[in-house]
C-alpha cells in the first residue's frame, strides 16, 4: 500500500517538475509548481512527518504558492512579451554534461549504501516531539531564521516600494 | 519503498531543477526551479530523519521551509522590481549592471 501511494506521489513530484522547466508559460509552471508542493507534503506525511506535512501545506502551499501564482497573475505578460526560448542542441549537450556527471556519481554513491527506515514511535514527527526538540536543541537556529525571515520581510517592503523620486 | 528510493527521487527533482536553471531565461520558471531544487533538499533531510529515527532532520526541514519563504518574498519583490524598470522578465535582457562602466 505504501510503495502504491509512493510511487503515484512520485509520478506527480516527476510530472510537476518537469511542467515547471518545459512549459511554456508561466501560469502553467505555477500551477505545476502547487502540485510539486502537495505531491512533497505527501512524502512529508509518508515518511511519518506529521508536522513537516501541516507547515508544507500551510506554508509551501498557502503561502509560497499563492504569491507565486498572484505575482504571475498581477504581471499578466503577453506571450509575446515573453522570453523567446530557442533550445539548440548546443544549449542541450550544454547542460547535459553539466548536469549529467553529478546525477551519475550521486546514482552511484545511492546504489552503495544500504539504508533502511528505523522502527519510529507513533509520536515521531508530532507536534509534542517537534515543539520540544526546537526548543531545547534548535534554539539558535530557530533565533536566526527569525532574524533572517525580519529582514526578507524588510528587503521586500523595500524592493517593491515604488521609487519616489531616486529612479525617475 | 525504501529510503534509496526517495533519495533517487530527490536527486532527479534538484536535476530537473539545475535544468530549469541553465535552460530557461523567463525569470518565474528560474525561481520556480530554484524552489524544486530547494525542496528536493528537504525531502532528503525528512528520509533521513526517518532513516536515523532522529526529529533532528525534521527540525531542519522545518527551518528549511521557513528559509523558502523568505526567498520567495525576495525573489518576487525582485521580479515585480525588475519588471518595474525594465519591462521584461528576460534574464538575458537584465544588463543594468554589466552596462554601468559605458554610461
Amino acid at each position: 500500500m505504501e510503495s502504491l501511494v509512493f510511487s503515484i506521489l512520485a509520478l506527480f513530484l516527476l510530472a510537476g517538475a518537469i511542467g515547471i522547466v518545459a512549459l511554456k508559460e508561466s501560469i502553467y509552471s505555477a500551477m505545476s509548481f502547487l502540485l510539486v508542493m502537495v505531491a512533497m507534503a505527501g512524502m512529508y506525511a509518508l515518511l511519518h512527518q506529521s508536522f513537516l506535512f501541516l507547515a508544507q501545506i500551510l506554508v509551501g502551499v498557502g503561502a509560497v504558492v499563492v504569491l507565486s501564482l498572484m505575482i504571475i497573475l498581477s504581471i499578466n505578460l503577453r506571450i509575446e512579451n515573453l522570453p523567446s526560448q530557442q533550445i539548440t542542441p548546443k544549449k542541450i549537450g550544454f547542460v547535459l554534461t553539466m548536469v549529467a556527471p553529478i546525477v551519475i556519481i550521486l546514482f552511484y554513491a545511492i546504489g552503495k549504501t544500504d539504508l533502511s527506515f528505523a522502527p519510529v514511535s507513533q509520536e515521531f514527527g508530532g507536534i509534542k516531539l517537534v515543539g520540544s526538540e526546537l526548543f531545547s536543541h534548535w534554539v539558535l537556529p530557530f533565533e536566526v531564521i527569525s532574524i533572517l525571515l525580519l529582514s526578507a520581510m524588510v528587503g521586500a517592503v523595500v524592493l517593491s516600494r515604488r521609487r519616489l523620486d531616486s529612479d525617475s | 519503498m525504501t529510503p534509496e528510493n526517495f533519495l533517487y527521487l530527490a536527486v532527479v527533482l534538484f536535476a530537473i531543477g539545475l535544468v530549469g536553471i541553465m535552460l530557461r531565461r523567463n525569470l518565474f520558471v528560474v525561481y520556480l526551479s530554484i524552489e524544486l531544487m530547494l525542496s528536493s533538499v528537504n525531502l532528503i533531510l525528512a528520509t533521513f530523519a526517518r532513516v536515523q529515527g532522529d526529529m533532528g532532520g525534521g527540525i531542519i526541514a522545518l527551518l528549511m521551509i521557513a528559509v523558502i519563504a523568505a526567498e520567495a518574498a525576495i525573489f518576487l519583490s525582485l521580479i515585480i522590481y525588475i519588471y518595474r524598470t525594465t519591462k521584461t522578465v528576460d534574464s538575458k535582457r537584465i544588463t543594468k549592471l554589466a552596462n554601468q562602466e559605458e554610461k
